[in-house]
């Protein structure tokens, strides 16, 4: 849990430098190190304290990421290798390094082979105390150097040029950051692995940019968003296990937890997509089918009105006048006879009291629309017809009101048309 | 990743780095004019000629990747082919076609990811329009959660996890020379396809609005493209693991751009780099087998190969450079 919390912190970062596939190539450069600080633990022959293999592991991890960050920039820099090429290049290469390395590891110490390879997929179900303790100091760790230096970070992040003018060390501050990323990702590596690390960087910023629009609470979502797919996350795994082992006793399969914790990230990241109040999908699709329901209905009533407001019409005739479908149609002539605009006799619709005042104020707001454009801003009168089509739809009260007196409350449109009082 | 030992009379048994490279040219040449059927050859030899299909039609693919700044899609459609490999595997085991652990028909297996590769790169381009993400946060997203379902798949449905380590890493040991028919398949239709669209390939390259204004769809293109490194990495899996796939798309032409200045130069070095690449791996391991006695594995070593003669090309070229400027 702790470990996706630093992640998802410095994953807000990550988000906001548009670099959110460097915690990929940095994940998978850290493996060769935990292969190496398995073999060094090997080495001297530390088979049995567990805190100090995990030391070697982390230190291990360190360099090698340290080392592949190193290079992809020098890649980038001196011999401008475009930056997704010098990522996957890294990312793959160092990799290899890693499997040829835990070949190695097979061969020559044995005991220690399925550690190495628990740090593929994360495996949570084996850690003692000292793991949390380690493990909780380096995200506190983590957490404190991003409250004390927030400032220099946000600064940092939007303006890099601002950030050098007032005088921040940027390099240093640059390469403080990139550390705080290594660490997170080699913290996260034990309980996510290795492979799936970068996803933990990465879904909780998603999840937390369609909630947030101030960097502050930025931090606060994705570190809540991360801390609940790690919790999420182990649980399930256990769960699952349980039950697999319930139904095949024999087959002993441990349900790795990291794909499972970023599954749930995932999911959490898919919602707030959809449902999220200002940028999620679903939630503007809702907001596009109203306002089509609403232009609808009051396209419905302009097209009565503008004719003979008291003559009734039937169903065939309103379907002339708009372009959609019968089932739509009758759905909406429902819904306007419920909000008391029209009623039904037999199969023909009149206005009622309520919807004859609409409908004048819908044409009222057209031709105050076509005026508008015709007297101040000279467009032709054959031309405004279109802009007004779509105005009336969206013009409010205030605005009518500062037409109407722009317009010295005019009576006619320049087709000549009246234009109904308010 | 435990060598087999095969037969006692095991041609490459005991040789070290050199000689193997020369019994390897004289088994070659032996096979092209006849001598040697082809139910014959050693692992080693399937092992290499596997590779250097893989590595050709890798390095074609590759080229285009690196100048398209398309890599990470690359290495998005290799995480999530695991799914593909997964409904390959349920497809067969459910029409009961093949026996245990077998594996399923190839060409469910190429369906199924070139499918998973219609699937990531259209969910990413969806999210990143639809979904207002930056592009490499989407494509970040996708393939990682993909690739978890495929874990967790594999590791329910098979109960067991190692063929998704085998799939990430590769086992260049168990290949056979069915393996070597489909690699080759693969590699020649798309040096077929490139050859066929090379212009196509060429102008929405370098110039997206030329490829439109002329009439051809650039998205087309890469749909193409993507469906290409699917089959690509689809073939290769189970002899070098997806990532190795990843190293031999990138490595080779990274290293042909530094040498070469137009595209036709660039494909052929990297092609050849790739292919003396997969060669000097498998003879590496070979090696190292005789010498220390330690089975490395194959698919690793020739990663790391491909890392060491890129930096080897970055030297020299660079030394060239400067001895050209002082001349």
């Amino acid at each position: 849990m702790l470990m996706c919390f630093s992640a998802s912190l410095m994953g807000v970062i990550v988000f906001l430098r548009k670099q959110s596939l460097l915690g990929e190539a940095l994940s998978h450069a850290a493996y060769p190190g935990i292969i190496a600080g398995v073999m060094f633990a090997g080495s001297l022959s530390f088979d049995e304290q567990e805190s100090w293999i995990s030391f070697f592991i982390l230190c291990g991890a360190f360099c090698t990421a340290w080392l592949g960050i190193k290079m992809i920039h020098w890649l980038q820099e001196k011999w401008r290798v475009p930056p997704d090429a010098a990522l996957c290049f890294i990312l793959s290469t160092f990799f290899g390094i890693g499997v040829t390395a835990t070949s190695e590891v097979q061969f020559s110490f044995t005991p220690l082979y399925r550690r190495a390879l628990s740090y593929l997929y994360g495996q949570a179900a084996t850690m003692t105390d000292i793991h949390i303790v380690l493990y909780s100091c380096l995200a506190f760790f983590v957490l404190c150097v991003v409250i004390f230096f927030y400032k220099e970070l946000q600064i940092m992040t939007f303006d890099q040029n601002y950030a050098k003018s007032i005088g921040i060390p940027v390099k240093k501050i640059d390469a403080l950051f990139f550390i705080l990323i290594i660490l997170s990702v080699v913290i996260g590596a034990r309980s996510v692995g290795v492979v799936l690390m970068s996803a933990m960087l990465i879904a909780p910023a998603v999840a937390a940019r369609q909630c947030s629009h101030n960097l502050a609470l930025f931090f606060v979502w994705s570190a809540i968003f991360g801390l609940f797919s790690g919790f999420f996350g182990n649980y399930f795994s256990v769960q699952f296990t349980e039950i697999l082992s319930q139904i095949s006793p024999h087959a002993r399969i441990a349900l790795p937890t990291g794909p499972m914790i970023v599954l749930v990230a995932t999911t959490i990241c898919i919602l707030t997509l959809l449902l999220s109040p200002t940028r999620g999908l679903f939630i503007r699709f809702c907001r596009i089918a109203y306002f089509q329901y609403t232009s609808t209905c009051e396209n419905i009533l302009k097209s009565v009105g503008r004719i003979d407001p008291d003559r009734s019409f039937s169903l065939d005739q309103i379907k002339k006048t708009q372009q959609i479908s019968s089932l739509y149609l009758r759905w909406i002539l429902w819904h306007m006879k419920r909000k008391g605009w029209i009623e039904q006799d037999n199969s023909s619709f009149f206005l009622t009291q309520s919807g004859k005042a609409r409908s004048a104020k819908i044409i009222r707001l057209h031709r105050l629309w076509e005026l508008y454009l015709s007297t101040y801003l000279g467009v032709e009168a054959d031309r405004v017809h279109r802009s007004a089509e779509e105005m009336e739809h969206i013009l409010t009260p205030e605005l009518e009101q500062e037409l109407s007196l722009l317009l010295v409350n005019p009576t006619q449109d320049p087709h000549h048309q009246p234009i109904p009082p308010p | 990743m435990f060598y087999p030992l095969l037969a006692i009379s095991h041609p490459y048994q005991g040789k070290t780095f050199w000689e193997f490279l020369l019994l390897f040219m004289q088994r070659m040449g032996r096979l092209s004019i006849g001598q040697l059927p082809i139910h014959q050859l050693a692992s080693d030899e399937i092992q290499v000629l596997v590779l250097v299909g893989v590595a050709l039609s890798s390095a074609l693919v590759g080229t285009f990747l690196v100048l398209r700044r398309m890599t990470m899609l690359a290495n998005s459609l290799s995480h999530t082919i695991l799914i593909g490999i997964v409904i390959a595997y349920f497809l067969t085991a459910f029409s009961g076609g093949t026996s245990g652990d077998s594996l399923p028909n190839m060409y469910v297996l190429l369906g199924a990811s070139l499918f998973m590769g219609f699937v990531t790169t259209f969910l990413t381009a969806f999210l990143t329009k639809k979904g207002r993400l930056q592009e490499d946060a989407s494509t970040g997203l996708v393939f990682t959660s993909l690739f978890a379902l495929g874990v967790i798949l594999v590791t329910v449905l098979t109960r067991d996890s190692h063929i998704g380590i085998e799939a990430v890493m590769g086992n260049a040991d168990a290949l056979h020379s069915k393996d070597l028919f489909w690699v080759y398949v693969v590699a020649i239709a798309n040096a077929f396809i490139f050859i066929l669209f090379f212009k196509e390939f060429n102008m929405s390259t370098f110039d997206e609005g030329l490829t439109k204004a002329l009439g051809y769809s650039p998205v087309f293109f890469t749909y193409l493209l993507m469906a290409q490194v699917s089959a690509t990495s689809i073939t290769s899996f189970r002899a070098v693991g997806v990532l190795l796939v990843l190293a031999c798309m990138t490595g080779p032409p990274l290293a042909a751009r530094l040498l070469a200045k137009r595209l036709h130069t660039t494909l052929l070095y990297a092609a050849l780099f790739g292919v003396c690449c997969a060669m000097i791996g498998v003879a590496i391991t070979r090696h190292v087998l005789t010498v220390y006695d330690i089975a490395l594995s194959t698919a690793g070593v020739v990663s790391c190969t491909i890392l060491c003669c890129y930096l080897i090309t970055l030297l020299a070229s660079s030394s060239c450079f400067r001895s050209k400027r002082i001349n």
